[in-house]
C-alpha cells in the first residue's frame, strides 16, 4: 500500500530523506462504517549523517506515523496521518500531518484486476523536509494469483511549496510482489523509488531506490502485520531501514446476523 | 425396496435426434439466455427451455417418463433429476457414470420416478472458477413426483427457487477467495420486479421453495404469516411446525403451507438486509389489496431441524450398523484462489469412498473441522437425520441434503438399498470443483 517517502520528490544528492510511511498500496479500500488503525515504525541504521540545507539527518532516527482510515462508502475511503520523529539531540518531534481521500473500482464492474486512485496532501516541516506543502496521485493496480500478489503503484508528486516547485511532477512508483507460505505468513519484495523528474529522470546516482525484504503475517481479518528491511543501493538513499506495521481493524457497525 | 426399471440414457449427435421415433414426454433445450432480473438488468446465462427456474416438470411416481434434453450451450452438459432413486446411468452425474450430452448433442433420459415428492433437476457440470457455468447459471427447474395418493389440502400451489446472481471471487474472511453475488433473486426476478404473487384471504397456499443458489445459505420469512412447515427435501416430516421463517442451504427445499388470513401486500424474501438489497423478495398481493408492499424486519435468525423430527424418543441404533467418519477439511491453496477441500485427508478423485453393502444400514458421520458451513448431498439416496450438535438421537426427518455447520458434527443413516455408484459432495459449486466429492461404490 501506500508508500510515503515524504521528501523523496526532490531526489538530489545528498538531500535529506523521510522514511514515514513505507507501504505499497492495494486495491482495496476500508468498508464503510469501520475504520483501519497502523502505526509505522521505522528505523534508520544507516541513513543521511549530515545537516543538510537545514533538514535533519535521518541517521538513526525513529519515525512513528499514526495512519487512521475511515471507511466511507464500498468503493471510497479517507485516511489521515500524524508523522513523528524521534532521534538523539531532538527528542520526540511532529513532522507533519497529510490526508488521503481513495475510490476503488466496485466489484460489481468485475475487472480482472483490483483499481484504485489515492491522492494525497499535506505539510510536512521544512526541518524534515525541505518541500514543506506537497501533492501525490497514486494509481493503484493488484492482483492475486493463486499465492502470488502483485502490486503496482506508479505514483506521480508535485511540490507545492519548497525548493522543488518548479520541478514539476516527478515519478515515484512502488511495487510488491509476495508469496504466501501458508494462510498465516507471506513473504516477498516491496520496492520504492523517486526516479525524478517525469520526462527528465535524475541519473541513478542521484535517485532514490530502496528493496524491502517484508512478510505479512495475516493472524486474524482484524489485524494486520507487516515487517520489512529495506537497503537503499544509491547514493541517495538512505542505506539500510528497518519498518513495522501493526493495523488494527475497528468495525463500529453492532454485530448482527441480520446485515 | 426399490423397484428399479425401464431406465435408460442414450446420447447422440442431434442429426440423430428424429430416429427416435416415439415422441418424449417432455423435451429440455438447454441454451444461451438473456435473463431480465430487474429492469436494465440483464443477465446473459444459460436456462432450460428460454426460462428461469426452468419448466415444472410434473411426473406420476412409478409411471416411467421420457424426456429428451438437447445441448445447444455450447459446453457438455448433464442433468442431474435431485432427490430422485434412479440408476447411475440416468441420475445425471459423469462420476456415476451417466454419459456427458456433448455441445450440439442429445440425449434421452427415460426413468420411472420415486419417491413422491418436491424434488429438482439441475446441470451437474464443474464451473471451477468460471461464474458463468454449472450451477452459476439458470439451469435449474423444479421437479414434482405426485403421489399416488396426495393427502396435502390446499387451494393453491407455488414453486420458488432463490438463487444468486452476478458472481465474483472476493477475498473472505478465512483467507480465500469465494464466490460474492451483485444480484439475489426469486424465480429469476429481483423484488417488485415482475408479477406479484396472487392470493385470495382465507386460501391455503403450499408453497414449494428451492434453494438453487451455487454457494448461498437463505434465510426467508413472509411478513404478515407463518409458514407450516409439511416437508423437508420433498419428505413429509413427522411433526410439522409453525415457524416464522425458513432456512434454505444450496439444494435443500422446504413445502409449507401458508394460510392466507391477513389481507394485504406484503414481501416474502431474504431476512438477511444486504441479500434482500440485493433483490431477494417477492410481493405477493391479496386479491382487491393495493398499496405498498409491507416488510417486516425479522431481528434474529431462527431455524432448527429437530423442531419437525418425531416426537417419539428415537429407538437405538440399528444392530450392525456399521458407522463411516467423515471428516471436512479445508487445504490452503493462496490467498488469491478457492481452498481446496477434502474428506478425511484427500480431494476427489482421490478420495477412497466406501464399498457398501446392499441391505447394509450405514449412519454417516460428518465431522466438519473447517469454518465453512456445508451442505452436504447423497446421491440416489434418502438418509434419516440422527444427530446434530448438543441434542441426544431424533429420528423420522427424511433428506438428501443437510447443512453441518463449521466446526460441528452431524450424523445420518441409510440404507444401502439402490446398487451402483453413489456420490456423495458438498453441494456448494465452489467446493465440489475444489475436492468436496466422493465415490460410494457397491460390493
Amino acid at each position: 500500500m501506500l508508500a510515503v517517502l515524504l521528501a523523496l520528490s526532490s531526489a538530489k544528492p545528498l538531500r535529506a530523506q523521510g522514511n514515514y510511511e513505507i507501504q505499497v498500496y492495494g486495491a482495496a479500500t476500508v468498508e464503510p462504517k469501520s475504520t483501519m488503525v497502523e502505526l509505522h515504525s521505522n528505523f534508520t541504521p544507516d541513513g543521511q549523517k549530515y545537516q543538510i540545507d537545514g533538514v535533519y539527518p535521518t541517521n538513526h532516527q525513529e519515525h512513528e506515523t499514526l495512519e487512521i482510515t475511515q471507511g466511507l462508502t464500498s468503493w471510497s475511503e479517507v485516511g489521515f496521518y500524524v508523522f513523528t520523529s524521534e532521534q538523539n539531540g531532538h527528542g520526540v518531534q511532529w513532522v507533519g500531518d497529510h490526508i488521503r481521500p481513495r475510490v476503488r473500482v466496485p466489484d460489481s464492474w468485475h475487472w480482472p484486476v483490483g483499481v484504485s486512485l489515492s491522492t494525497e496532501v499535506g505539510y510536512q516541516r521544512a526541518v524534515y523536509s525541505p518541500d514543506t506543502w506537497t501533492w501525490e496521485i497514486r494509481p493503484i493496480v493488484d492482483k492475486y494469483l493463486g499465492r502470488w500478489y502483485l502490486a503496482l503503484n506508479p505514483a506521480l508528486e508535485r511540490t507545492w511549496h519548497g525548493p522543488d516547485v518548479k520541478q514539476g511532477l516527478g515519478f515515484a512508483p512502488g511495487a510488491k510482489v509476495s508469496y504466501d507460505f501458508n494462510r498465516q505468513i507471506s513473504g516477498g519484495i516491496e520496492y520504492y523509488a523517486d526516479y525524478g523528474r517525469l520526462g527528465a529522470f535524475d541519473s541513478l546516482h542521484d535517485q532514490q531506490q530502496q528493496i524491502f525484504v517484508v512478510t505479512d503475517l495475516n493472524v486474524s481479518p482484524k489485524w494486520e502485520i507487516n515487517i520489512g528491511v529495506g537497503v537503499g543501493p544509491t547514493a541517495s538513499t538512505d542505506h539500510w531501514i528497518i519498518k513495522g506495521i501493526l493495523g488494527r481493524h475497528f468495525d463500529w457497525k453492532k454485530p448482527s446476523l441480520l446485515d | 425396496m426399490l423397484k428399479l426399471s425401464g431406465m435408460a440414457v442414450t446420447s447422440a449427435a442431434l442429426a440423430g435426434l428424429s430416429q427416435q421415433t416415439a415422441p418424449a414426454d417432455y423435451t429440455i433445450d438447454i441454451a444461451a439466455y438473456d435473463l431480465e432480473v430487474a429492469p436494465r438488468r440483464t443477465i446473459k446465462t444459460i436456462a432450460y427451455n428460454g426460462q428461469v427456474p426452468g419448466p415444472l416438470l410434473r411426473l406420476k411416481e412409478g409411471r416411467s417418463v421420457t424426456i429428451d434434453v438437447t445441448n445447444h450451450s455450447g459446453n457438455s452438459e448433464v442433468v442431474h433429476w435431485h432427490g430422485l432413486f434412479l440408476p447411475p446411468e440416468v441420475d445425471g452425474a459423469m462420476e456415476e457414470g451417466t454419459p456427458l450430452i456433448p455441445a450440439g448433442g442429445h440425449a434421452r433420459y427415460t426413468f420411472t420416478p420415486r419417491p413422491s415428492g418436491f424434488r429438482w433437476y439441475h446441470t451437474h457440470t464443474f464451473a471451477g472458477k468460471d461464474l458463468h457455468k454449472g450451477q452459476y447459471t439458470g439451469e435449474h427447474g423444479f421437479l414434482f413426483i405426485e403421489p399416488r395418493d396426495n393427502p396435502a389440502r390446499y387451494d393453491q400451489e407455488i414453486f420458488l427457487a432463490l438463487h444468486d446472481w452476478d458472481g465474483d471471487l472476493l477475498a473472505s474472511g478465512d483467507g480465500s477467495m469465494d464466490p460474492v453475488y451483485g444480484v439475489s433473486a426469486i424465480n429469476g426476478r429481483v423484488l417488485g420486479f415482475g408479477e406479484p404473487l396472487r392470493v385470495k384471504s382465507g386460501e391455503r397456499v403450499l408453497l414449494h421453495l428451492l434453494n438453487s443458489s451455487p454457494s448461498e445459505v437463505h434465510w426467508i420469512a413472509f411478513s404478515g404469516h407463518q409458514f407450516e412447515v409439511v416437508a423437508l427435501d420433498g419428505n413429509q416430516v413427522p411433526q410439522p411446525q409453525v415457524v416464522s421463517m425458513l432456512r434454505l442451504a444450496p439444494a435443500e427445499r422446504v413445502s409449507a403451507v401458508v394460510e392466507m388470513n391477513h389481507p394485504g401486500s406484503w414481501v416474502m424474501g431474504e431476512v438477511r438486509k444486504h441479500i434482500m438489497a440485493a433483490g431477494m423478495g417477492i410481493v405477493v398481493e391479496y386479491s382487491g389489496s393495493t398499496g405498498k408492499p409491507k416488510w417486516d424486519q425479522p431481528n434474529q435468525l431462527t431455524w432448527d431441524y429437530l423442531a419437525f423430527a418425531s416426537a417419539d424418543p428415537a429407538p437405538p441404533q440399528q444392530a450392525g450398523t456399521i458407522t463411516i467418519p467423515m471428516v471436512f477439511e479445508s487445504k490452503f491453496t493462496g490467498h488469491g484462489a478457492m481452498d481446496h477441500w477434502t474428506i478425511n485427508g484427500k480431494s476427489y478423485p482421490e478420495t477412497t469412498g466406501p464399498t457398501l453393502t446392499a441391505g447394509q444400514r450405514y449412519r454417516l458421520a460428518f465431522i466438519n473441522r473447517s469454518t465453512n458451513d456445508h451442505p452436504v448431498h447423497l446421491h440416489r439416496h434418502s438418509f434419516e437425520l440422527r444427530r446434530v450438535p448438543d441434542h441426544p438421537e431424533v429420528h423420522g426427518i427424511l433428506k438428501d441434503t443437510i447443512l453441518v455447520d463449521a466446526g460441528t458434527q452431524v450424523e445420518v443413516e441409510f440404507t444401502a438399498n439402490d446398487p451402483g455408484p453413489t456420490l456423495f459432495h458438498c453441494h456448494q459449486q465452489n467446493h465440489m470443483d475444489a475436492g468436496f466429492m466422493m465415490l460410494f461404490q457397491y460390493a
